[in-house]
């Protein structure tokens, strides 16, 4: 199992040419080598921004902007790579019949070019964060261990999916209302405060830290808005969730790597 | 564990699961197998490849044929290492290139340019590598002008010759081509054929799968042989053409032959004899042949025409004719059995398999009682050596001026 886990690293490294290769060739497909391609993928979140932004207000249900912008960015990025991770093999399935290379290669490059998607997508933000007045405290630094526990975490979460695409063609339904149900479990839309505020047993606080993006979204929040931060106890615990996810995942991809040319 | 052997195959087997009908499904995983819970079957065993066995020495061309089906795609993806084996192992020493379907690994939306570096990544090689090789891969592509172009555009001659030198010209050490000489125009071909021939000369290992016999027998050391997934020979071209040939043969004639007509008259044996009047199957050319038919008829036929042919294995008839030609007249067929012997005086034709059609219908041609074409195979040898099936007696004469 654990060598399921170490094995194909040294390969990839070896291949990290490779990697960076297919992970610029999936943003330029996505950009088209259109100039203002990038722009085009910040529809997607802007929209969604302005929806929840009119309908919560609408609704009379008070979510600060910025709240919602960070969680929506944050919650973009896992979304962009588990609908990518379904096709990350299959959409590939030319280069696993045909060549040999470790096939961790395809959902990590994946990933890959959805965090720089993302890190682009976070100056935007951080910009308009600044436009709009928000000075930036000294939780920021923690930004780089939640960028990096967010990318560990969508990393698992993509191996799983991709390898069992493979297997399942009809797992793309199954994902995308998983998706949904999983969008309102995590505090996207609204502030983690609200949870936190109604007295719940630590048993089900627990169970709701459970979801790594419970953990991450609102780090981000208070890395960049100074938010209070959730009891660190069970953020921790969100935390080591997300980096359970990623070895886990990696063995799966690994376990079934070797008959994805048999199915494609 | 030779570190002579460039490829080693040791008693692989690949097993694949067929699916059952309707392809898998998360769905049917849950719904069929709570509702046939008792006795749900996945999916059935299909052996693609069993037994095989062989190395391939280092500088060596190992040609591999066999018929559609017979395991040599499984087997070269075995080698290329985009399947693993179900049991046994495959080693090869060396960087592989392989041409399993040219340019299938090429992106549609991407140019020339960035399809042959992501090639290049793929195959393992450094960028650095690739741009000295870049020009000369354009070269032989001979696309200078479209290489910045999404290679959607090109046409599907430019896509074969791009995927083609790529896999060539980043000279590997084992190459594996697969029935890609069936693409590209002749010029293309033989510049191809010509390009692998250097490859050859260099001491680079190289597997080529063909149908085309013709050019496996001229490239390759040695050839394998596969049928129904097993290694049914290995050898010099020569024994194992041979051998291809006589089992696709009989599987040919088998699939050529026709039967059909109105049932009045049947044929209902046909028997070669030579002179001494012993059935055969072979006979030498120049030698006479009798060959007899058992007809027999269910009513009394008046006036009727047998005719014979001879085809080569292609199907081409070489030579036919009836009663009515030959100005012989049977006034009668009585019911029950006649004997009718076909006489061929001197039976003069190049070495090869012949087949033998007859038939026996109304003097007008208007009636078919009974016609089976190429369903009796006659072998003819023939100790002069030329090709084709007429022997024109011919010799060469020169002075120099």
């Amino acid at each position: 199992m654990l060598n399921n886990y170490f094995s194909p690293w040294s390969e990839i490294w070896r291949r990290r040419e490779l990697v960076a290769l297919l992970a610029v060739r999936n943003l330029k497909i996505r950009y088209k080598n259109a100039t203002l391609g990038f722009v085009w993928s910040l529809l997607g979140p802007l929209f969604l921004i302005v929806i929840y932004a009119v309908f919560l207000g609408i609704l009379r249900f008070a979510i600060d902007l910025h709240i919602l912008i960070v969680g929506i960015i944050a919650w973009h990025y896992l979304s962009t790579c588990t609908h990518d991770s379904l096709h990350a093999v299959m959409g590939n399935a030319n280069l696993v019949r045909k060549t040999a290379f470790p096939r961790l290669i395809l959902p990590l490059s994946m990933v890959l070019a959805n965090t720089i998607n993302f890190l682009l997508s976070g100056l935007v933000l951080a910009a308009f964060l600044m436009l709009r007045g928000v000075v930036f405290g000294v939780e920021i630094i923690w930004l780089p261990a939640i960028l990096l526990t967010h990318l560990a975490f969508c990393l698992g979460i993509s191996c799983f999916i991709s390898a069992i695409n493979v297997f399942f063609r009809d797992s793309e339904h199954l994902v995308s209302v998983a998706l949904m149900a999983w969008f309102f479990l995590t505090p996207v839309i609204y502030p983690v405060s609200l949870v936190l505020d109604r007295d719940l047993p630590s048993l089900v606080t627990y169970a709701y830290f459970a979801n790594p993006m419970t953990g991450i979204v609102s780090a981000y929040r208070t890395a960049l808005l100074g938010e209070p931060f959730p009891f660190f106890r069970t953020a921790l615990f969100s935390f080591a969730i997300a980096w359970l996810v990623l070895p886990l995942g990696i063995c799966f991809f690994q376990r079934l790597q070797v008959r994805f040319a048999d199915e494609l | 564990m030779n570190p002579e052997y460039a490829i080693e195959v040791r008693d692989v087997a690949k097993c694949f699961k067929l699916a059952p009908q309707g392809g898998r499904t998360l769905k049917s995983l849950i719904v069929d197998r709570a509702r046939n819970w008792r006795h749900w079957r996945v999916s059935r065993d299909f052996w693609a490849l069993r037994e095989v066995d062989f190395h391939v020495v280092r500088g060596e061309t190992l040609g591999i044929i066999g018929a559609n089906g017979a395991g040599k795609s499984t087997l070269l993806s075995l080698l290329a290492g985009t399947m693993t084996p179900t049991t046994g192992s495959v080693v090869c020493r060396g960087t592989v290139s392989s041409l399993l379907e040219l340019g299938a690994g090429f992106h549609p939306d991407l140019t020339g340019r960035e399809n042959v570096y992501l090639w290049g990544a793929i195959l393992g090689l450094s960028r650095q590598w690739m741009r000295q090789r870049f020009d000369a891969i354009v070269a032989f592509a001979e696309m200078t002008e479209f290489i910045d172009q999404p290679v959607k555009h090109y046409s599907s001659g430019m896509y074969v010759r791009l995927g083609f030198a790529v896999a060539v010209e980043v000279d590997p050490d084992i190459l594996i081509v697969d029935e890609v000489l069936a693409v590209g125009d002749a010029v293309f071909q033989r510049k191809c054929l010509e390009r692998m021939a250097r490859f050859r000369k260099d001491g680079k290992t190289l597997l080529v799968v063909s149908h085309d016999l013709q050019t496996i027998r001229s490239v390759s050391d040695r050839i394998l042989l596969l049928d129904g997934g097993r290694i049914t020979g290995l050898g010099r071209p020569e024994s194992v053409l041979h051998t291809y040939e006589r089992c696709w043969r009989k599987q040919f004639c088998a699939e050529q032959a026709r039967e059909w007509g109105s049932g009045e008259a049947a044929i209902e044996d046909v028997a070669f004899l030579d002179e001494t009047g012993k059935a055969v199957d072979c006979i030498e050319a120049g030698a006479a042949l009798r060959v007899r038919l058992t007809l027999r008829a269910a009513c009394s036929i008046q006036r009727p025409v047998i005719g014979f042919s001879i085809s080569d294995i292609d199907g081409r008839v070489l030579h036919g004719s009836n009663t009515q030609m030959g100005n012989r007249q049977i006034d009668e067929l009585a019911t029950g059995k006649t004997v009718v012997d076909l006489v061929l005086r001197r039976v003069n034709l190049g070495a090869a398999r012949y087949l033998f059609s007859f038939s026996v219908h109304s003097e007008d041609h208007r009636k078919q009682y009974h016609r089976v074409d190429n369903a009796f195979p006659l072998t003819i040898d023939n100790p002069a050596p030329f090709e084709g099936p007429v022997p024109i007696e011919s010799d060469w004469e020169w002075e120099t001026l």
